[in-house]
């Protein structure tokens, strides 16, 4: 899509003497900067359609996935980060439209609004990774406390996390604890502790043993009652959070793996756009700077587009 | 503008002219009002994937329903999003030599992985059957929930 029209001007005015001034036109009637910027969205919409169609092809094609209470998901956080972000399309659409009024302050307001509300759109995104590292969902180990059944590797697993020397240390320290000392709920969990340390020692573990013990440490709230938000969950690992005991959620790893990976190419490209628009905010933004603010705001509206698929596809399915 | 584009100027670069040519182009739509006539329809969109998940959806049972429902959400807010914000809508012919394509080969990359998910559970390893987690595993430890908290209720 090179030169596809030579345009031919006669310059008669300035004593050019009939010189012809050829000059090249590009095959695009758009300017080079948003001829880029769109060929770079191109490759972007293929880059999301191979990571989204992966996903869904990971997710029907799993014998289980967990439900978005299992792992901790919150439907309404994931709402607002959704209306957020379709806030910030709107102030970035409206700081050009004051750019080209040359309305240089105004454009700088709605520039300074859109920064705000993807530095708050990250921070919910923050927010929200720290609830699940926090219940030890993580998309690799060594810090994934993540097992998919409740069979006897499991119950091994436990049983050696219970025989770390530093475990042991603060087990001795919390039985040797009197109870006045512990609230009601501490010195429950510490019976059904004890209860796990003996079910996991036992020499005939069964199946359902350890689907016992799986629910003592880290219950999957139900349908219904508690149902988004951080789960019903009173677990162990909630009532002692230096045991971190490995924990069971079917299906779980690879949908950590599918979710951290999407959310974090999302959070990255997010973060690329902050960056660009504090680059932005250091210069006058007046028309000159229109078409500029224009390529910046394809890729932020661009951003909000893959989290338009996103938000149904992580929370709600 | 001409089907070749405006001419340009001696002293010009192809890019100013085209800025020009654009910004003159650019007032004839958008505007704060219909900005925000989008920025409502896209709330409420968003309110209605939002709608699946509440306790008012009366297709719980059959969440095929809901997933049809939200991605037609979805594509409506793409849309919206593509046609007003990226103006696209108002854009020349040149918007179709782009998107296209993109689209299409975001389609077929699309479809190309389809097949995976017939095979994935049909071939399956040994070590794989041994380790993945099934429905069973989610029952027994609903069971056993449900049994732990009929335990501390007597």
């Amino acid at each position: 899509m090179t030169a596809s029209t030579v345009s031919i001007h006669h310059d008669h005015g300035h004593g050019g003497h009939g010189h012809v001034h050829l000059q090249y036109q590009p095959g695009l009637p758009l300017t080079r900067g948003k001829l880029i910027m769109w060929l770079f969205l191109s490759t972007e919409i293929m880059f999301f359609a191979a990571l989204l169609g992966s996903y869904v092809v990971l997710r029907f094609g799993a014998a289980i996935w967990p439900k978005p209470h299992h792992v901790h998901l919150s439907e309404p956080i994931g709402a607002f980060n959704t209306f957020v972000l379709i806030c910030s399309s709107v102030t970035i659409v409206l700081a050009l439209e004051a750019a080209r009024a040359n309305k240089t302050g105004l454009a700088k307001a709605w520039m300074v609004l859109t920064l705000l509300l993807g530095a708050l759109f990250l921070g919910v995104k923050g927010y929200e990774y720290q609830a699940k590292f926090s219940h030890g969902i993580y998309p690799m180990t060594p810090r994934s406390l993540i097992h998919e059944r409740p069979d006897l590797y499991y119950g091994s697993a436990v049983r050696a996390r219970l025989g770390e020397p530093a475990i042991i240390d603060k087990l001795k320290e919390l039985d040797d604890t009197p109870a006045q000392n512990l609230s009601a709920a501490e010195v429950e969990a510490r019976d059904t502790l004890k209860k796990v340390r003996e079910a996991v020692a036992a020499p005939d573990q069964q199946a359902f043993d350890m689907a016992w013990v799986a629910d003592k440490v880290m219950p999957l709230p139900g349908e219904g009652a508690h149902g988004g938000g951080h789960g019903a969950g009173h677990g162990l690992n909630d009532a002692f959070p230096w045991l971190r005991l490995p924990i069971v959620i079917p299906g779980g790893n690879m949908w950590a793996s599918t979710y951290f990976l999407l959310t974090g190419f999302h959070a990255i490209h997010v973060l690329v756009g902050l960056i660009v628009f504090v680059v932005l905010l250091t210069f006058r933004l007046d028309r000159k700077r229109a078409g500029m603010i224009e390529n910046a705001g394809l890729y932020w509206h661009f951003v909000d587009l893959v989290w338009i698929f996103l938000f149904p596809l992580l929370y709600l399915f | 503008m001409s089907d070749h584009g405006p001419i340009t100027r001696p002293g010009e670069t192809a890019d100013d002219t085209l800025q020009h040519a654009h910004d003159d182009h650019e007032h004839g739509h958008g505007g704060v009002g219909k900005y925000l006539l989008v920025f409502a329809a896209l709330c409420f969109l968003t309110t209605m994937s939002f709608f699946t998940y509440s306790e008012a959806w009366p297709w719980k049972d059959q969440p095929q329903v809901g997933w049809t429902f939200m991605m037609a959400v979805s594509c409506t807010k793409a849309l919206l999003v593509i046609l007003f914000f990226m103006h696209v809508l108002w854009e020349a012919n040149w918007k179709y030599v782009l998107t296209i394509p993109a689209a299409m080969m975001a389609l077929f990359l699309a479809i190309m992985l389809i097949p995976d998910i017939g095979f994935r559970n049909r071939m399956v390893s040994q070590e794989r059957a041994v380790h993945m987690a099934r429905p069973s595993d989610l029952e027994l430890l609903q069971r056993a929930g449900a049994e732990a908290n009929g335990a501390t209720a007597h």
